[in-house]
């Protein structure tokens, strides 16, 4: 469930302005240019928006100069903030999450460094851009032909997340500032969200069926044992490009499913003593139920 | 009041506006207040108005905002987030509120420590301050001197009309105008100059008084303006007429989803606007690109 959704969100390239037009039907919320109707860019809402070429000849024919004019494309802006998010990330490591790195980065793009003040709060729209990105290139390595069969699920989960936290080690020095920033109360949700679908996209890979209280249970503790191993990266230097980090994963991960274990047996005891006490209540219920029809019975015959 | 804020993006009317939103722009030029006036007259009668309020400006607009004025600048300064070698364009900023605040913005200290060395910050930021009306730019002028900023080669302060910029294409980071559009005689060109004179990625702020929608807090907001402003302008600046004048022009103004269309139709992108004090005050926010 999560995955298509996931495909339809990052296919464009960014998860959080994407999310805010996704309730539909509404009419288009952004105003589009007369001027720019032919649209490169995929917009699955935008499809109901203006086409003022067709419909209002008059108009057209008065403004038809600008039209003129505009023939270079015209960029949207959705396409201009990826480019400018992307170019900011080279400067991250160096300048930290920060505006000066996303001025830095329009500055490379050839765009004014006036458009980082129209990103929606400004760093966290970086860290959300690099989350979306090594969440698309995780699927794109799945995709491509990654090999899990000889794995058993926990090693799979393991190396699913190795992989993802290793797109992470160019910035680890300022990781610890992402990690804040995604913290903020004003960026949670979005920041949660994108963990969730990681976590979903995770379990998906792995091969997971479940779909009851289960899911939850599975996400939420991967969901764990991610930040736990993100946390203790921050902190490890050990000498092999993060030995211990990855120790440490493999261990939290063999818990996780020792875990799961212990709760499905605790659940099957429940049932087991559920079914014990369900059938001595139905044979109660069935005694009282039958003595009240013979009652009814006899007061009938009258 | 309470500063409430709604932000919304708009639905594309265009087609409904095209056709009536030519008849509004020629009543716009042809309006002066709640009086009919020929095109060419209007930025003449305009002009006097200013020319009277110049002196008592700044306190008029503390006593009939109560103060509040101050902290939509503010907003609209934070919105635009200035940074460091920036080229900036502020139209109809006569007494130099929003450029200060700009300028501030910059060159404040936790900036200053906080900016990194890089080739291209080093490049000098300028804050232009352009108004029709020279009486305002003395008072904006002035007032830079009060605060030590007479000779800082930052600030500039240019003499010009909205609607025929002297500057360059492409040229500015930022373009603000705050209290000015309503004044301009067409307002079209106006946002045409705007497009022109910024850069690829420019942002375009409009901070003006706009329309109130509220039920009860409508019919408050007339009953003050057209009751108790007239009266404050006689008390205070002596001037009842221009005063009359800016409460008929705020309700002549097009209301925010007009203006912003307007705006989308001039080229800009990313068109939104901001009510603040529930319509009072509308900050409309745009980027070339």
């Amino acid at each position: 469930m999560y995955r298509t959704a996931a495909r339809r969100l990052l296919g464009a390239g960014f998860t959080t302005s994407r999310l805010l037009r996704l309730p539909k039907p509404r009419p288009t919320t952004t105003i589009i240019p007369y001027s720019y109707c032919t649209s490169s860019m995929e917009s699955p809402i935008g499809n109901q928006s203006v086409n003022p070429n067709q419909s209002d000849p008059t108009a057209a024919r008065e403004e038809g100069h600008r039209r003129d004019e505009s023939r270079k494309p015209r960029a949207e802006f959705q396409e201009e903030q990826a480019r400018v998010l992307a170019a900011s990330l080279r400067h991250v490591p160096r300048l930290g999450w920060t505006e000066e790195a996303m001025i830095a980065g329009s500055r490379e793009v050839g765009v004014s460094p006036s458009i980082v003040g129209s990103f929606s709060r400004k760093e966290a729209a970086l860290v959300e851009y690099f989350m979306d990105e090594c969440l698309q290139l995780l699927i794109d390595r799945v995709d491509s032909g990654l090999d899990l069969q000889n794995l058993i699920p926990s090693e799979r989960v393991s190396k699913l997340v190795r992989i993802r936290l290793e797109m992470q080690i160019p910035y680890m020095s300022k990781w610890p500032q992402a990690l804040s920033i995604q913290a903020h109360p004003v960026n949670v949700p979005t920041s949660f969200k994108q963990r969730a679908m990681l976590v979903d996209e995770i379990w998906h890979t792995v091969g997971d069926g479940a779909s009851d209280l289960d899911w939850y249970v599975k996400r939420t503790v991967l969901g764990g044992v991610y930040s736990a191993t993100e946390i203790y990266m921050l902190t490890d230097d050990s000498p092999a490009e993060y030995r211990d980090t990855w120790a440490f994963l493999d261990d939290r991960v063999k818990d996780a499913f020792d875990l799961k274990k212990s709760i499905q047996e605790a659940k099957y005891f429940a049932q087991d003593i559920g079914a014990g006490v369900g059938k001595s209540f139905q044979g109660l219920m069935n005694g009282v139920m039958q003595t009240m029809s013979t009652r009814g019975g006899r007061s009938s015959a009258f | 009041m309470a500063l409430r804020s709604i932000s919304r993006r708009f639905g594309s009317r265009v087609l409904s506006y095209r056709s009536s939103s030519l008849a509004s722009l020629h009543s716009h030029a042809t309006s002066f207040g709640f009086q009919q006036v020929k095109e060419e007259e209007k930025s003449k009668l305009v002009g006097n108005v200013f020319t009277n309020v110049a002196s008592s400006y700044d306190i008029m607009n503390d006593v009939m905002s109560g103060g509040l004025h101050r902290l939509w600048k503010e907003r609209l300064v934070g919105k635009l987030s200035p940074f460091a070698g920036m080229k900036h364009l502020d139209v109809a900023g006569g007494t130099g509120d929003v450029a200060f605040r700009i300028f501030d913005a910059v060159n404040s200290v936790k900036r200053r420590a906080l900016r990194k060395v890089d080739e291209d910050s080093l490049e000098e930021t300028q804050i232009y301050v352009c108004d029709i009306n020279p009486n305002m730019l003395n008072v904006g002028k002035q007032r830079a001197a009060e605060r030590g900023l007479g000779d800082n080669k930052s600030l500039v302060w240019v003499e010009g009309d909205a609607e025929a910029l002297s500057f360059d294409d492409n040229s500015m980071d930022g373009y603000t105008i705050a209290f000015g559009i309503r004044n301009v005689t067409h307002i079209e060109k106006a946002l045409a100059e705007a497009y022109r004179v910024l850069k690829r990625g420019g942002r375009f702020l409009c901070l003006e008084l706009s329309h109130v929608d509220i039920p009860v807090f409508k019919d408050v907001y007339d009953l003050y303006s057209f009751k108790v402003i007239p009266n404050l302008g006689e008390l205070i600046a002596g001037d009842r007429e221009s005063y009359q004048y800016l409460v008929e022009s705020v309700r002549r103004f097009p209301p925010q989803e007009k203006f912003a269309t307007m705006i989308a139709d001039a080229g800009f992108e990313k068109v939104e606007y901001e009510n603040l004090v529930g319509g009072v005050v509308a900050i409309h926010s745009a980027i070339k690109l």
